[in-house]
């Protein structure tokens, strides 16, 4: 299994949705389509918002209960990015399609499974936002999200970035973060067994992970090297690929 | 001529015209002299007191009513047997050891490997207005099926070794081809797992009103405590689980994880970006809940002495940060206490 450490993502490569992205990082690659503001089902319309609709559809198989569970966690996520006061009686619908999820080799994969995916969350959620970004519809920020395990290492335990399927399982303790490009936490969501100690230092490594401070360009070098060792900078490479995406579309000018 | 009808509200009727200046009214009272409370007459930090009753399902091997508030679940154990032989991909714990796995590490999977879990949440149709009949499971059903599943497995609560269902084979002539992964073992006695023991849990509310989770996981932890599994043995001539009614043993339970959800209320209806005033509201109701969009779950257990975080769930806004995320998991310790006194 070749697992790709550079976030890689494609933007607007869907003809037909308003917005569409790509991305894949960590062994997790995902397609998302965003199509709003539609018109909204009558039973689903509300007054004086946007509907905002998720549909999460697996690599294998169709969508059972533990799609649901991911698909409220993101809906509440986004509700709170997307100005949904905008566009009040529509609909916003995002669609994330998982592509490749990374397995765990030691135990036989189950297609259909009840328990939380938590692990693909952070990859759900970054190209929700880069479909959103991609059909221009109005958010009051981005947002950046990671995954971490608590690992135990020969007496002590290890904070991992990223965590393998293979170390999530052998884990103590594993979490999920996502903060605003405000530095605000938006989604928590950590399962196992863990002080408030260890979720402290946790939070505080997810923290630099996704709230790194803004680049400025003197000293660009030592930051980088900064944040390879640490690894990607997500946030900065959710800028960087629209202000390519931007480049590119305005070169006929 | 008829008289003129009063300007003024009832406070039922501003409930139902507008219910988020209604609640923020009652938690931000215009007379200082008046603490502010909820709607439902709570402090902000103040939980329903639970209420739990076990054994009162007569078919089922373990049993609990729970109702926190005009929150009422009811949740049933019932076991059945699962053969070995029936289990696509059935690997045994030895077989697991010649291949050089950690015996930790495989057998801990058994309880998923083998989905010998079952819960199963049904949101009754009546038990709140927005329930309608004969519609698929909603999401929220759904979501709460799959939080508690992966919460059962994660937590650890049920001990697999109360699941197994042994035979020691006395002599070696029985030739059968599931034995054969059996010749390595040098042990005497020959002791396998036959069969296993699947646990059907089925929750249902009688009656909604707010923090269906909480009231779901303790009704859950309340029936799985109560359970006794009927003595099983294998019976070599017929190839079948013959079970017992007398002595039945109680299941183990490693621990007391209680859940404890806090709804933010924030003071203006639109969030807008940074600030502004927040409230608490812990252990909300169905009408706070759906006035609140963000809410934080935190799952502890202080069996241990110190106190121990199984789960933390936040979503839908950005009010809590790691400071009050500290503040939650004492309330959490708080309700612990709390259903500690109920429970045991």
């Amino acid at each position: 299994m070749t697992v790709n450490t550079e976030p890689q993502a494609l933007i607007s490569h869907l003809p037909k949705a308003d917005g569409s992205a790509t991305f894949s990082y960590a062994g997790y690659t995902v397609v998302g389509a965003v199509n709003g503001p539609i018109e909204v089902q009558r039973r689903d319309e509300l007054p004086e918002e946007a509907a905002v609709d998720v549909i999460v559809r697996p690599a294998a198989g169709v969508g059972g209960t533990r799609e649901r569970h991911l698909e409220s966690l993101i809906q509440s996520t986004l509700r709170q990015i997307i100005l949904v006061n905008n566009f009040p009686r529509t609909l916003i619908q995002v669609i994330l399609q998982i592509i490749v999820a990374p397995e765990n080799e030691y135990v036989n994969a189950k297609i259909t499974q009840a328990s939380s995916n938590l692990p693909i969350l952070p990859a759900l959620l970054q190209t929700a936002i880069l479909s959103l970004l991609s059909s221009t519809l109005p958010l009051t920020a981005t947002l950046t999200s990671t995954a971490l395990a608590i690992v135990p290492d020969q007496g002590g335990s290890n904070i991992v970035l990223n965590p393998t399927a293979r170390e999530v399982e052998q884990s103590q303790s594993f979490h999920v973060f996502a903060f605003t490009s405000h530095n605000e936490l938006i989604l928590a969501e950590s399962e196992g067994s863990f002080t408030m100690k260890e979720w402290d230092d946790v939070y505080a490594r997810a923290y630099s992970q996704c709230c790194p401070p803004a680049l400025s360009s003197d000293n660009d070098d030592a930051m980088i090297d900064d944040q390879r060792s640490a690894g990607s900078d997500l946030r900065h490479f959710t800028r960087s690929t629209m202000e390519q995406k931007i480049v590119s579309d305005l070169y006929w000018k | 001529m008829a008289t003129q009808p009063p300007l003024t509200l009832s406070s039922a009727t501003f409930a139902k015209l507008s219910p988020h200046p209604y609640l923020l009214a009652n938690l931000q009272p215009p007379d200082p002299s008046t603490p502010s409370s909820r709607t439902n007459g709570r402090q902000p930090h103040q939980a329903r007191q639970p209420n739990i009753n076990t054994s009162s399902l007569t078919h089922a091997h373990g049993s609990a009513v729970v109702r926190t508030g005009d929150t009422t679940v009811i949740c049933g154990v019932r076991g059945e047997t699962l053969l070995t032989t029936n289990i696509p991909n059935y690997r045994s714990a030895d077989a697991l050891n010649v291949a050089g796995l950690g015996a930790s590490a495989s057998l801990g999977n058994e309880l998923r490997d083998y989905d010998l879990l079952v819960p199963n949440i049904e949101l009754a149709t009546g038990s709140a207005p927005n329930f309608l009949p004969g519609v698929p499971p909603t999401t929220l059903a759904q979501t709460l099926s799959t939080r508690l599943y992966s919460q059962l497995h994660s937590a650890g609560i049920v001990d697999v070794e109360g699941l197994r269902i042994y035979h020691t084979k006395e002599d070696d002539t029985l030739g059968d081809d599931a034995m054969e992964e059996d010749g390595i073992e040098e042990q005497g006695g020959k002791r396998e797992v036959k069969a296993f023991w699947v646990l059907y849990i089925d929750v249902l509310f009688i009656s909604f009103d707010g923090n269906p989770f909480d009231a779901a996981w303790a009704a859950v932890l309340a029936a799985l405590r109560d359970t006794k599994i009927p003595q099983a043995r294998w019976d070599v001539d017929q190839e079948i689980v013959l079970c017992s009614r007398d002595n039945p043993t109680p299941l183990k339970i490693r621990g007391l994880p209680v859940a404890c959800t806090t709804a933010v209320f924030t003071a203006k209806e639109r969030q807008k970006k940074g600030g502004g005033q927040f409230w608490m509201l812990v252990d909300p109701d169905r009408l706070e809940e759906s006035l609140c969009d963000e809410t934080v779950t935190v799952m502890v257990d202080r069996t241990g002495g110190e106190t121990k975080i199984l789960a933390i769930s936040k979503s839908g806004g950005t009010t809590v940060g790691p400071e009050l995320m500290r503040k939650l998991v004492s309330v959490a310790e708080e309700r612990w206490n709390e259903f500690k006194a109920v429970l045991s």
